[in-house]
C-alpha cells in the first residue's frame, strides 16, 4: 500500500491513499504514520538536495511532518495530496534558504552518519582519480556549479530542484507554488540561463 | 524556429515540457543549426553533472528523524490545530479518566454527565457579553467542562454524581501585557502538554525576560514531554553563551533519554566553547550511542585540540 501511495505522486489520489489519509484525519496514528513512511524519503532528499546539511534536513523534515500532522484535518482532497505536503515542503525550505540571507558558501565537508566526507570526492570518476589534472578540473568544475546555484533566487533554486532532481512536471509546480505553468516556466528557464552561462567554457 | 526562440525553449525541451508541435519545431531547427546543436550538447552535460551532485542522507538519518518525528507527536508537540479547543475532547479525555475501571457503569453514567452539561452550557449561554478589563478583552463563552469526582449508585437505582465544573473563558490582548505573559507562565506548568508546548512557543522569543528565562530553564531540566522541551530548547538560543544556561544544559545534554533534545543541545553547546564543556563532551562520548550527537562531540572535541575520552 504504501508503495501505491508513494507512486501517487502529482496524480490523483489512489483509493489506498485516500482511506490512509481520511483514518489519518479521524486520528488513526498507525494511519499516519504508513502516510509519513510513503512520502518521507523524498521529502528528506529533497530537504538534503536543497540544503546540503544533515542538521537542517532533519529540521525540515521535523517541521514539514508536524504540520501536516497538525494540518492533516483541513485536506479536503481537492487537489492531490502529494500538491498539498509539497506546499508545505516547499514553504518550508524557501524559509530556510532565505534565513541563510546572505548566500553562505556550502562546506566542502559534509557530516554523514559515518562521519565526515568530502563532497567532491563523489564527483570523482573512477578512471580520473590516478590523473590530477582531471581531478582539479573536476573539483573546479564542481565548484563553479556550486556557486552557479547560489546565485539563483531561492524561487528559481526551488523550481529548478523540483524539475530537475523530483521530475516533477512544471504546472505542478505552479501548483505547488502557488502560481502559474508559464511563472513556473520563467523560473526554470532563467534558473538554466543563469548555471549555463555561469559554466561558460567548462561544460 | 530561430536561434533566439530555440534559446528561449532549450530547457523547456530538455525537461520535455514542450508540446509535440513544438518539439517538433526544435528539432528541425537544431539538425540545421550547429551552434544550437553545441547549445543543447552543453544543457546535456550540465545536466550530467548536476545529476552527480545528488546528495544522499546520511544512513540512519531516516530513521533517527521518524523516531523523532513520533515521539514529538506522542509527546504532545504534533496536537492537531483545534484538537485542543475542542470541547468535547476534553470532556470525553476527562470522563475517560475519571472512570477508568469503572467500565461497567460507563455509558450510562457517561450519558447523564452529558445532559449536566449540556443544562449548565444552556445556563451560561445567557450571560455571553464580552467585556474590557483595561486593554484585555474577556469573553465568556458557553463552553463548560466537567471532572466527575465521585459516582455513588443509590438503592433506589438511581445514581449520585460529584463533579467539579469549570467554565471557560477567553482572554484576549497583546503579548507584551503582562497578565497575558502571567497566563502564558501559568500554561507551562499545566497538565496538558499541547498547552505547554504552545505556550513556550509564544514565550520563547522573550526568554530575556527573567521570569520566562527561568520558566525556559525549568522546562528543559524538568518538564516530562520532548516536545516541550525542545520548544525550551528554541528559547534559550539567544542565551547559550551564558554560565548558568551552558551549566543547565549540559547537565540535559548528560541525562536527557530523548536523542532529539540532545542533538538540540549539543548543538547550541558546541556553538559556544569554553573550557568546561570538553569535560561535559568526554563524559558524553563514553555513553552516548546516538550517531549524530557522537559526530558533533567529536569534532568539537578534535577542534579544541582535547581527546576524545578521560584517562
Amino acid at each position: 500500500m504504501v508503495q501505491d501511495v508513494a507512486e501517487a505522486a502529482g496524480a490523483r489520489l489512489t483509493p489506498q491513499a485516500d482511506s490512509l489519509i481520511r483514518a489519518a484525519q479521524r486520528g488513526d496514528q498507525d494511519a499516519f504514520e504508513q502516510l509519513v513512511r510513503a512520502y518521507d524519503q523524498s521529502v528528506l532528499r529533497h530537504a538534503m538536495n536543497l540544503l546540503r546539511s544533515p542538521e537542517e534536513a532533519r529540521d525540515v523534515y521535523q517541521e514539514v511532518f508536524l504540520k501536516v500532522f497538525r494540518n492533516l484535518h483541513t485536506f479536503r482532497f481537492d487537489c492531490s495530496f502529494h500538491t498539498w505536503l509539497y506546499r508545505i515542503v516547499t514553504n518550508v525550505c524557501l524559509d530556510h534558504l532565505r534565513k541563510r540571507g546572505v548566500r553562505k558558501e556550502e562546506p566542502a565537508v559534509v557530516e554523514t552518519g559515518e562521519g565526515p566526507v568530502d563532497r567532491m570526492e563523489n564527483f570523482e570518476e573512477g578512471s580520473a582519480v590516478a590523473n590530477p589534472e582531471r581531478k582539479l578540473w573536476n573539483r573546479q568544475l564542481q565548484e563553479r556549479i556550486e556557486e552557479s546555484l547560489q546565485e539563483l533566487t531561492p524561487r528559481e533554486r526551488m523550481v529548478f530542484e523540483l524539475r530537475h532532481y523530483d521530475g516533477l512536471r512544471l504546472k505542478n509546480i505552479g501548483e505547488i507554488l502557488g502560481t502559474t505553468e508559464d511563472a513556473a516556466k520563467n523560473c526554470l528557464f532563467r534558473a538554466t540561463q543563469k548555471m549555463r552561462s555561469a559554466l561558460g567554457d567548462f561544460v | 524556429m530561430t536561434c533566439e526562440s530555440v534559446g528561449k525553449v532549450l530547457s523547456l525541451y530538455f525537461y520535455g515540457e514542450l508540446s509535440p508541435a513544438e518539439e517538433d519545431q526544435f528539432e528541425q531547427h537544431v539538425h540545421e543549426c550547429a551552434a544550437c546543436a553545441r547549445e543543447l550538447e552543453r544543457q546535456r552535460a550540465l545536466s550530467a553533472q548536476l545529476d552527480r551532485r545528488q546528495a544522499e542522507a546520511p544512513s540512519g538519518l531516516l530513521e533517527e528523524c521518524r523516531t523523532d518525528l513520533m515521539a514529538a507527536i506522542q509527546g504532545g508537540a504534533g496536537v492537531p490545530d483545534g484538537a485542543s479547543a475542542s470541547p468535547w475532547r476534553l470532556f470525553l479525555k476527562a470522563l475517560s479518566h475519571s472512570f477508568s475501571g469503572w467500565s461497567r457503569f460507563q455509558q450510562p453514567v457517561g450519558a447523564l454527565a452529558l445532559l449536566a452539561i449540556g443544562f449548565f452550557a444552556a445556563r451560561m449561554t445567557t450571560m455571553k457579553t464580552p467585556g474590557i478589563e483595561a486593554g484585555l478583552v474577556v469573553t465568556p463563552t458557553d463552553q463548560s467542562f466537567s471532572t466527575v469526582r465521585s459516582i455513588q449508585p443509590n438503592p433506589s437505582g438511581g445514581v449520585q454524581i460529584a463533579f467539579d465544573e469549570t467554565n471557560r473563558r477567553v482572554v484576549s490582548g497583546p503579548m507584551d501585557d503582562q497578565r497575558i505573559r502571567q497566563l502564558l507562565l501559568a500554561a507551562t506548568r499545566e497538565d496538558n502538554p499541547a498547552v505547554r508546548v504552545e505556550s513556550m512557543d509564544l514565550l520563547k522569543g522573550r526568554s530575556r525576560s527573567g521570569d520566562v528565562r527561568d520558566a525556559l530553564l525549568n522546562a528543559v531540566a524538568h518538564d516530562p514531554n520532548p516536545g516541550v522541551r525542545l520548544k525550551a530548547i528554541e528559547g534559550l538560543k539567544p542565551l547559550a553563551a551564558e554560565p548558568d544556561v551552558r551549566k543547565i544544559l549540559a547537565q540535559v545534554l548528560l541525562a536527557d533519554d530523548n536523542s532529539a533534545v540532545r542533538m538540540q543541545v549539543v548543538d547550541l553547546l558546541v556553538e559556544h566553547r569554553d573550557d568546561a564543556i570538553v569535560g561535559v563532551l568526554q563524559d558524553l562520548m563514553q555513553k552516548e550511542n546516538n550517531s549524530y550527537v557522537r559526530l558533533k562531540s567529536e569534532k568539537a572535541l578534535k577542534e579544541m585540540n582535547a581527546s576524545l575520552g578521560t584517562f
